[in-house]
C-alpha cells in the first residue's frame, strides 16, 4: 500500500520534473537529465523487440549497444521476440501476481494495438518522453505521432521510427504492376495463385486488409474519430465480401495463408508469388543488397496512398533499469542515431526526428543518405501517406477478418 | 520410463516402505507437483474467469462453454486426433517391422541404436523446417525434380506443406516418432528371446500365425503403451501443427496459442481452457498406457 503511494509520488514527481523541463528558462531541468544519466550509469537495459528484421538486429547491436556502452556505461542487451503482445500477457500477469519491481524487460519496441492495450491496462512507466533531450527534435503536432493508431500517446512512449507500406515486385516478371488497390485486385483475379497476404492477424497481413477497407470506403480521414457503427458495418461487409471473392485467385487457392510477411517474402523470392508487401520502405533494396531478392525487383505505393505509422519505445510499469532505458530511448532520437538508423545500408528505417529542426549541417547529411535501388524518393512516400485507423477498428477488421474470410461465416 | 529401469531383481527385493520412498523421490515431486500442479492450478483458475488484473473476477464455465459450442471446436479437435492417431500408426507399424527385423542381430544394434538415437535428439522444431525447407512447393526436393525434368513448375509439386491434410506434420512426427517405439518393441523382443519363434517354426506356424499368435501377444503391452506416448506428446505439441499447418482448420494447442496470444485479453481464458481440455486428453492417454504397463508386468512381460 505504502509503495504503490510511494510510486504515485514519484510518478508525479516524474510529471513535475516532465513539466519543468517543457519550461525552456528553467535552470533544475539539465541537473535532472544529469540525475538521470548518473544513475543510468552501469546499468543493464533489457530491450524486448521484435527480432524478425536482420538489420534493425544489426543495427540495435552493432550501433546503438556499442554507442551506449562507451558514452552512457549502459550494457544494452536486445532480447529478441516474435511478437510484443506475448510480453504484454506477460507484463499483465506480473500485474496481477503484484510483481511491482525487478521485471526482466526494460525497454519495449511497440505501437498501435499493443500500446493500447498496455496504457488501458497501466502496464507501462511515465509519462517519461518529455523527460527526454531529445524530444525537442520530434514533431509532437503531427497526428501519426500524437496519436498512436488513434491512441493519445501522453508521454508514455518515445518515437523511434516510422514507417509506410509498400508493395514489392519484380519488374522482370511484372514489367507493368498494377497502381492502385481497384487494379491490385483485378490482376489478382486475372492471375490465379500469384498473390497473397500473410494471414491477420498478423501485422502486415492485417494492414493489408485495411487497405482494401480503405479502398471500400473512399473516404481515409472519417475513421479518424470515433467510430461509427453502421458505417463500419456496411463498409467492413463490403470489404470482406471482395476479401471472400477474391480468396480462389489467391495463393493455393486461399485455403492457407503465409502466417508472417517473411513467409511472403521467401514465396515471392521463390516465384511463388509475384508481389510482397512490406511495412518498411527499404526493406526490399535491404533484401537485393543481402543477394535475397534480384536486383530486378522493385517498390511502389497506390495512387491513392498506402498506410504510415510510428513506432515507439516505452518502459514497463515493473521494470529494473528505467533510467537507463530513458537514456537509451534519448540516445535512438539523437541526430546521429537517427542518420545511421535512416542509411539504407544499414536498416533504412524513416527517422522519427523532424529533419527540419536540426541546423544545417545535420540536414544536410540527411539529405546525402545514399538511396537503395528499389526505394522510393521521401517525397513519393510523404505525398502518399494515408494514417492508420484507431486500433478499434483494427481489432474489429482482424477478428471479422477470421470468421468472415477465413471461416467463411 | 521409470517401470524400464525395473526388473525381477528390483521386485523381489524389500519393499524400502511409503515413507522412505516418498522421502526419496521429494525433489521429483516437489518439481512435478509444484511447476506442472501449480500450472495447472493457476491454468484452471483463469480458465474460469478469474483474472483479476482486467477486472475479471467471476467463476464461471462459460469459458468452457464458448469454446465448446464454437463450431470450431469439433473440427480443431477433430483434426488433431487425425493427426496424432494417423501419425502414431505409421509410426507403429514402421516401428514395429523394423524392431522384428532388427531382433537378434547383436553385432549391427550398436550402429542401429546410434542412428536410431538422432531423430530421438533432434528438437521437433528443427525437423519441422527442415520438412518447409525440403517439401515445400519451392523446396529442395521440387527444385530437384524440375531440374531432372519430372516436373515443370513448383504448382506440380505435391503439397505437404501447410497442405489440408497434415502430410508434412505427419511426416515430421513420423520421422520423430518411430525410433522411439522400435527401441520399446526392440527392448520386449530382446528380452524374451527368439525360442518361441523357434517352437512356433516347428510347429509350421506360417510367418503370419508367427506375428500373430507370438509376437504381438509379447509386444502388444508395450507397444500400446509407446503408442499412447506418442499420441498425448503429438496431441499436446505446439510447434510442428503451428509452422506445417494450415491457418485454418487449426490443431487444438494451436487454437489454445492464439486465443492465449489475442490482444484481446478477454480472450486469454478461453485459450487457458482449450489448454485444460488438451491436458485432460493427454492424461486419460497416460493412464491408459500405465493400464497397459501393469497388464505387461502381469504377464510377467518386463518392460
Amino acid at each position: 500500500m505504502t509503495l504503490s503511494k510511494i510510486k504515485r509520488c514519484i510518478a508525479l514527481l516524474m510529471v513535475m520534473i516532465g513539466l519543468f523541463c517543457l519550461t525552456p528558462l528553467n535552470p533544475a531541468a539539465g541537473n535532472d537529465w544529469d540525475d538521470i544519466l548518473q544513475r543510468a550509469k552501469g546499468q543493464t537495459v533489457d530491450w524486448y523487440m521484435w527480432g524478425g528484421f536482420p538489420s534493425t538486429n544489426a543495427y540495435v547491436n552493432g550501433f546503438v549497444a556499442p554507442a551506449v556502452k562507451e558514452r552512457y556505461g549502459i550494457t544494452l542487451r536486445q532480447v529478441p521476440i516474435t511478437d510484443i503482445a506475448e510480453v504484454i500477457s506477460k507484463l499483465l500477469v506480473e500485474k496481477q501476481a503484484g510483481k511491482d519491481t525487478g521485471g526482466q524487460a526494460d525497454l519495449l519496441w511497440i505501437n498501435g494495438e499493443n500500446f493500447r492495450t498496455a496504457k488501458r491496462n497501466d502496464l507501462l512507466f511515465g509519462p517519461f518522453a518529455d523527460l527526454l533531450p531529445n524530444q525537442r527534435l520530434v514533431d509532437w503536432s503531427r497526428p501519426s505521432v500524437f496519436n498512436d493508431f488513434g491512441e493519445p500517446v501522453e508521454s508514455l512512449e518515445s518515437p523511434w521510427g516510422s514507417a509506410q507500406v509498400v508493395m514489392i515486385y519484380d519488374n522482370v516478371r511484372t514489367p507493368n504492376p498494377p497502381r492502385s488497390m481497384r487494379d491490385l485486385l483485378d490482376w489478382v483475379r486475372n492471375h490465379p495463385g500469384r498473390f497473397a497476404y500473410p494471414a491477420p492477424p498478423d501485422f502486415t497481413g492485417s494492414v493489408f486488409v485495411r487497405h482494401v477497407f480503405y479502398h471500400v470506403s473512399g473516404d481515409v480521414g472519417a475513421w479518424q474519430g470515433p467510430m461509427d457503427e453502421s458505417r463500419y458495418t456496411k463498409t467492413a461487409a463490403e470489404s470482406f465480401r471482395i476479401l471472400r471473392e477474391l480468396a480462389p485467385s489467391l495463393w493455393r487457392g486461399g485455403k492457407t495463408y503465409p502466417e508472417n510477411p517473411e513467409r511472403l517474402s521467401q514465396l515471392f523470392a521463390d516465384g511463388e508469388v509475384d508481389f510482397a508487401i512490406s511495412y518498411h520502405p527499404a526493406e526490399a533494396s535491404k533484401k537485393i543488397s543481402d543477394g535475397l531478392y534480384p536486383g530486378s525487383v522493385r517498390t511502389f505505393v497506390f495512387e491513392e496512398g498506402t498506410i504510415s505509422n510510428t513506432h515507439f519505445v516505452a518502459i514497463p510499469f515493473n521494470a529494473e533499469h528505467k533510467e537507463g532505458a530513458m537514456v537509451v530511448a534519448d540516445f535512438l532520437l539523437s541526430p546521429e542515431a537517427q542518420l545511421q538508423k535512416a542509411d539504407p545500408a544499414v536498416w533504412g528505417d524513416f527517422p522519427a526526428i523532424d529533419v527540419k529542426r536540426l541546423d544545417p549541417q545535420w540536414q544536410a547529411r540527411f539529405a546525402d543518405l545514399p538511396r537503395g535501388i528499389a526505394t522510393l524518393p521521401d517525397d513519393v512516400l510523404q505525398s502518399h501517406q494515408l494514417p492508420e485507423p484507431p486500433s478499434q477498428i483494427l481489432i474489429r477488421l482482424e477478428k471479422d477478418w477470421v470468421n468472415q474470410v477465413l471461416k467463411r461465416r | 520410463m521409470i517401470t524400464a529401469g525395473l526388473s525381477e531383481n528390483a521386485r523381489t527385493r524389500t519393499d524400502p516402505g511409503f515413507p522412505v520412498l516418498t522421502a526419496q523421490l521429494a525433489p521429483a515431486l516437489l518439481v512435478v507437483l509444484g511447476l506442472f500442479g501449480g500450472g495447472l492450478f493457476l491454468g484452471a483458475l483463469q480458465s474460469l474467469g478469474y483474472l483479476p488484473s482486467v477486472g475479471m473476477r467471476v467463476y464461471s464455465l462459460k469459458h468452457f462453454n464458448n469454446i465448446i459450442a464454437d463450431p470450431d471446436f469439433l473440427k480443431n479437435l477433430g483434426l488433431t486426433f487425425y493427426i496424432s492417431s494417423i501419425s502414431t500408426g505409421i509410426a507403429a507399424v514402421i516401428g514395429v517391422l523394423a524392431a522384428m527385423a532388427m531382433t537378434g542381430y547383436r553385432t549391427t544394434r550398436r550402429v542401429v541404436n546410434f542412428v536410431f538415437q538422432i531423430p530421438l535428439t533432434v528438437p521437433h522444431l528443427v525437423i519441422a523446417t527442415a520438412v518447409i525447407f525440403m517439401l515445400s512447393p519451392s523446396g529442395l526436393a521440387s527444385r530437384a525434380l524440375q531440374a531432372i525434368g519430372l516436373i515443370d513448375n513448383p504448382s506440380q509439386f505435391p503439397l505437404m506443406v501447410n497442405d489440408s491434410w497434415g502430410v508434412g506434420i505427419i511426416i515430421t512426427y513420423v520421422w520423430k516418432e518411430v525410433p522411439f517405439i522400435t527401441l520399446m518393441v526392440l527392448a520386449v523382443l530382446n528380452n524374451q528371446g527368439t525360442e518361441l519363434l523357434e517352437a512356433a517354426r516347428t510347429l509350421h506356424a506360417n510367418r503370419w500365425q508367427r506375428f500373430r499368435f507370438v509376437v504381438m501377444p509379447i509386444i502388444f503391452p508395450s507397444l500400446g503403451a509407446a503408442c499412447l506416448i506418442v499420441f498425448a506428446y503429438t496431441f499436446g505439441a505446439f510447434e510442428v501443427p503451428y509452422l506445417l499447418g494450415q491457418t485454418y482448420p487449426m490443431t487444438m494447442p494451436v487454437w489454445a496459442y492464439r486465443n492465449f496470444s489475442d490482444i484481446d485479453l478477454m480472450a486469454r481464458p478461453e485459450g487457458i481452457a482449450t489448454g485444460l481440455i488438451i491436458a485432460v486428453v493427454v492424461a486419460v492417454a497416460i493412464v491408459l498406457s500405465q493400464v497397459l504397463v501393469q497388464i505387461a508386468r502381469r504377464r510377467g512381460v518386463i518392460l
